[in-house]
């Protein structure tokens, strides 16, 4: 699945030797590391294939008997689902909680920016475990229970960090003179904020909602002590079935889990854009 | 428009009709067992037939938590309104328990009458409730890497297993807190020799450490170890695969790995948790889960297939072999002896 | 960043409230009851014999163990060396991606650098056991091809769990990348070509530069990232491994002990709060002295 190298038709200035080795290099190197990433899912993949109910290697042939049983029981079908759906609502969640802290944090003009930005990147550094603990004791004490809107909030904290950074990341390296020039030539601040800002930072927020959704997919620790009887997510379901069992099911329940999430980016992508289309 | 006096009228009779009602909508209110269970083979025929039949007999829902671990949630719940009502674990947890006051502390036939029927180790004085099942846990080993047959324990010293040769951290793993004690046994006093048991496993480096059985099963089917600790259902699973990997119950005596089930003191629903647990020690309800995950039935009176007969322990003479370590003696020094074995394996 | 001459709050500053409150709700609060487990001795709300004290930190500080403090130093070094390879990894990665034109190309590598986020704990692990260990995929054709005559040992051990950490983390590393590249002008690169810079210079001196913000914040993500991971070096590092998380865990779901981890949690935040408001001054710092072009 890995791309194949874009051809020399790319962008590049005009004047250049017709063999390039320094392009070359450059790609090689980029298809090397490529293959880094991809490796360990091509294993997922064969085991994911592989008939005997083990995992295994070699493989001993091909077979779709584990999406099958994945298909097939309820249990997995039902955390896919729940979990689908619970990073949808992460995803708008922290995207907008998120932004909006990180436009506060960048334009707003606090005292001890530093600081304030160091305190929402704690969820990050404290182990998930006790983040996950510390939730559970806090939500029994208050008589909360363990209500799905509970682990929403929950994955919405671990996730709006990242939207911060990214989005912070962005405005940082922003020419703050577009917003000025639309100033000048009449439009309102909200329109300015709009029409103009909210476009150039579409790269930033990109990036964090999807990692907002791929982490709130892929959350384990603090859905651990969060998660109810038949309300369990996806990673809590795979990691008990294989503390007991091993055998492919787990491997084709990662792969439905990529592919199914890879949509969603995909659309997001079409939706919001990682590359930006203003340019002066 | 309903005139006033109709909709009086209606009023008062879905009000009769409601108090006539309620006694019968009260009892059809439902108990709900709140308990927990492992994954896996074991959760689907629980999912599948044993907690369907259960509450088909005692009309009650029963909610099973899968999501392990169990007893830091139980720890962090209020003691009488407790997260679970039956806590299945395995000894060493349920001992941490009972010393915190989260469990029971004896269970006996007056509570659940089946346990007249059980095998003395499943309610013995190394036991917290009571065990329903047991695994042994010995030596696994590969049959094509011209291995004897592990006769002794230590036989995991053999040289030539230098770097193929597998067992548990410690810390986390219960089986590797029973090889530890173990090595105490065979190369010293007793169980609780622990010098003897942290020489011998010094001289068992190079050794491969892993989390949990499942990972130790992949290395011995990939061939990364070719004898390792195990449990014997740990191997027995691969029953009719033809996989080149065999247990081994050494002749010092097998350590039990038991399946042990509580109920919680603060627990609403007392009297449907004993009758839970009457229910899982009965020989039918015993024999389907044991043949479906190779466990050894604690029940004397469960009579399994012959394939399941002749490799579980299902006769009181084989039951005698198990060896019980005392759990309560291993976690009150648990917080030292995983610091000085994190200090012996690393590098 | 620019100097500004107001020195109070502008009303964007109100956009914070959401997050502050979700904050407060979600994570001062419970870890408020994290540090107060702490400096008991049990769980005083289940416990009324629980008593205060300092003993969970003299624990630590104290180490007669001899575990704890390499622990600590052993998360810092494996986080450390994860970020740096991670960032070696990322940036060519997230340059080749911000400067794609083709749709389609930038769609099937942002694809391929998401997927190893996606894969799960559990399965990736296996997947690693499969190419690391000693008679896996890269063991037996380096064997095979004669280049070693033993197995390396690739896993069990750091190197083993720094792979497979970056393998996690090199995808927010260059998302992070990709969306900071892609807003640099490629036209300020091509006006130093022209000027005579050969490729790597006008790289060097001029997208790097630009593109240090984001640098600095993936760089932060993957560390802070890499320092509270327990599942993976677990799995992973055998015994060699032991991190401050992976303690902390131990004593959680084994030991029982949530108040000797919370004290090891506050410890653990502490330290990182502190490089990290470090690297956000230097962040600062740097990105103020570089105004843009």
């Amino acid at each position: 699945m890995k791309a194949q190298a874009p051809t020399v038709a790319s962008a590049a200035p005009a004047n250049r030797a017709p063999f390039d080795a320094g392009r070359l290099a450059y790609l090689t190197l980029n298809g090397l590391l490529l293959l880094f990433l991809l490796a360990p899912i091509a294993i997922v993949l064969i085991f994911a294939l592989n008939p005997t109910p083990y995992i295994s290697f070699p493989p001993v042939g091909v077979s779709l008997r584990w999406f099958q049983k994945f298909f097939a029981t309820p249990e997995f079908t039902n955390a896919l689902t729940l979990s689908l759906w619970i990073a949808g609502c992460v995803l708008v969640l922290s995207v907008v909680i998120g932004g909006a802290c990180a436009l506060a944090l960048a334009r707003g003009n606090l005292p001890g920016r530093g600081w304030l930005t160091a305190f929402f990147m704690s969820p990050l550094m404290l182990p998930a475990i006790l983040t996950g603990l510390a939730l559970f004791q806090s939500f029994l004490l208050s008589g909360v229970g363990r209500p799905v809107w509970g682990l929403i909030l929950a994955h919405t904290l671990v996730a709006v960090p990242y939207v911060i950074r990214t989005t912070l990341a962005v405005l940082h390296n922003f020419d703050h003179r577009i917003e000025e020039a639309a100033a000048v030539l009449g439009a309102s601040p909200v329109r300015v904020f709009f029409e103009v800002t909210l476009p150039l930072i579409r790269p930033g927020v990109f990036a964090g909602g999807v990692f907002a959704f791929i982490v709130s997919f892929d959350q384990f620790p603090v859905s651990l002590f969060l998660v109810v009887p038949k309300g369990e997510t996806l990673p809590v379901v795979l990691f008990n079935y294989m503390k007991f069992d091993l055998d492919g099911a787990i491997a084709a329940a990662s792969m439905v889990s990529i592919l199914l999430a890879l949509s969603v980016v995909l659309v997001l992508e079409r939706l919001i854009g990682l590359k930006a289309y203003v340019k002066l | 428009m309903i005139s006033r006096r109709t909709a009086l009228r209606i009023g008062a009779g879905v009000a009769a009709a409601g108090a006539l009602g309620a006694p019968a909508i009260l009892h059809a209110q439902t108990k709900t067992l709140k308990i927990t269970t492992w994954g896996g083979k074991w959760g689907e025929i629980m999912k599948a037939t044993v907690l369907p039949a259960f509450e088909k007999e005692f009309k009650c829902t029963v909610q099973a938590d899968q999501a392990f671990p169990y007893v830091p949630k139980l720890q962090a719940s209020p003691k009488n309104d407790p997260l679970y009502d039956v806590l299945h674990t395995n000894s060493n947890e349920q001992w941490n328990c009972v010393v915190e006051g989260l469990v029971m502390d004896r269970i006996t036939p007056k509570e659940v009458p089946n346990v007249a029927d059980v095998y003395p180790y499943a309610v013995s004085d190394k036991i917290v409730g009571v065990s329903i099942f047991t695994s042994a846990i010995g030596l696994g080993y590969r049959t094509d890497k011209g291995l004897a047959k592990p006769t002794s324990w230590k036989d995991l010293a053999d040289p030539k297993l230098a770097g193929v040769r597998g067992s548990y951290i410690i810390p986390v793993n219960s089986l590797g807190q029973c090889h530890l004690m173990m090595l105490g046994k065979i190369y010293g006093k007793g169980l609780q020799d622990l010098d003897a048991a942290y020489k011998a496993l010094e001289q068992l480096k190079p050794i491969k450490l892993v989390d949990f059985t499942g990972q130790m099963e992949k290395l011995l089917l990939s061939g990364e170890v070719s004898e390792a600790v195990i449990h014997d259902s740990g191997i027995y699973r691969y029953d009719g695969q033809n996989q080149p990997i065999d247990f081994a119950s050494p002749s010092e005596g097998v350590m039990a790995l038991e399946q042990v089930l509580n109920v919680t003191p603060g627990s609403k629903v007392k009297e449907l948790a004993f009758a839970y647990i009457d229910y899982m020690l009965r020989p039918d309800v015993q024999k389907l889960l044991a043949e479906g995950v190779w466990y050894s039935p604690s029940n004397k009176k469960v009579k399994l297939g012959p394939k399941y007969d002749e490799k579980l322990l299902t006769t009181e003479a084989k039951v005698a072999t198990l060896i019980q370590p005392d759990w309560k003696w291993y976690n009150a020094r648990k917080e030292d002896i995983d610091a000085r074995v994190t200090k012996i394996l690393k590098g | 960043m620019p100097s500004v001459a107001a020195s109070r709050p502008t009303p964007i500053a109100w956009l914070l409230a959401p997050a502050l409150l979700l904050f407060v709700l979600f994570f001062v609060l419970p870890f408020g009851v994290m540090v107060l487990m702490s400096v008991y001795s049990g769980n005083p709300v289940t416990n009324p014999n629980a008593f205060l004290t300092t003993r969970h930190y003299e624990r630590f500080l104290f180490d007669t163990a001899g575990i704890f403090h390499d622990a600590l130093w052993a998360t810092l070094r494996i986080g450390l060396i994860t970020t740096v390879v991670s960032l070696l990894i990322g940036y060519p990665l997230a340059h080749w991606m911000a400067r794609m034109q083709s749709r389609v190309g930038h769609a099937l590598v942002l694809m391929a650098v998401i997927a190893p986020m996606l894969t799960g704990i559990v399965v990736r692990t296996f997947a690693w056991m499969t190419l690391l260990q000693d008679k896996g995929v890269i063991n037996t054709l380096l064997l095979q091809w004669g280049l070693i005559s033993r197995p390396l040992p690739l896993m069990y051990n750091e190197f083993g769990t720094v792979v497979a950490l970056v393998h996690i983390y090199v995808p927010f590393m260059v998302l992070t990348l990709t969306g900071v590249i892609g807003r640099i002008d490629e036209r300020l690169e091509q006006a130093a070509r022209s000027l005579g810079a050969g490729r790597l210079r006008a790289f060097a001196e001029v997208t790097l530069p630009l593109s240090l913000p984001g640098i600095l914040a993936g760089s932060l993500l993957v560390f802070a990232l890499s320092i509270s991971a327990y599942v993976t070096p677990s799995l992973m590092g055998g015994t060699d491994v032991l991190t401050l998380p992976m303690l902390i865990a131990q004593q959680v779901g084994t030991s029982f002990n949530p108040n000797f981890a919370g004290a090891l949690g506050v410890i653990l935040l502490i330290v990182s709060l502190a490089i990290v408001v470090a690297y956000n001054h230097i962040l600062a710092r740097l990105s103020g002295e570089r105004g843009l072009a």
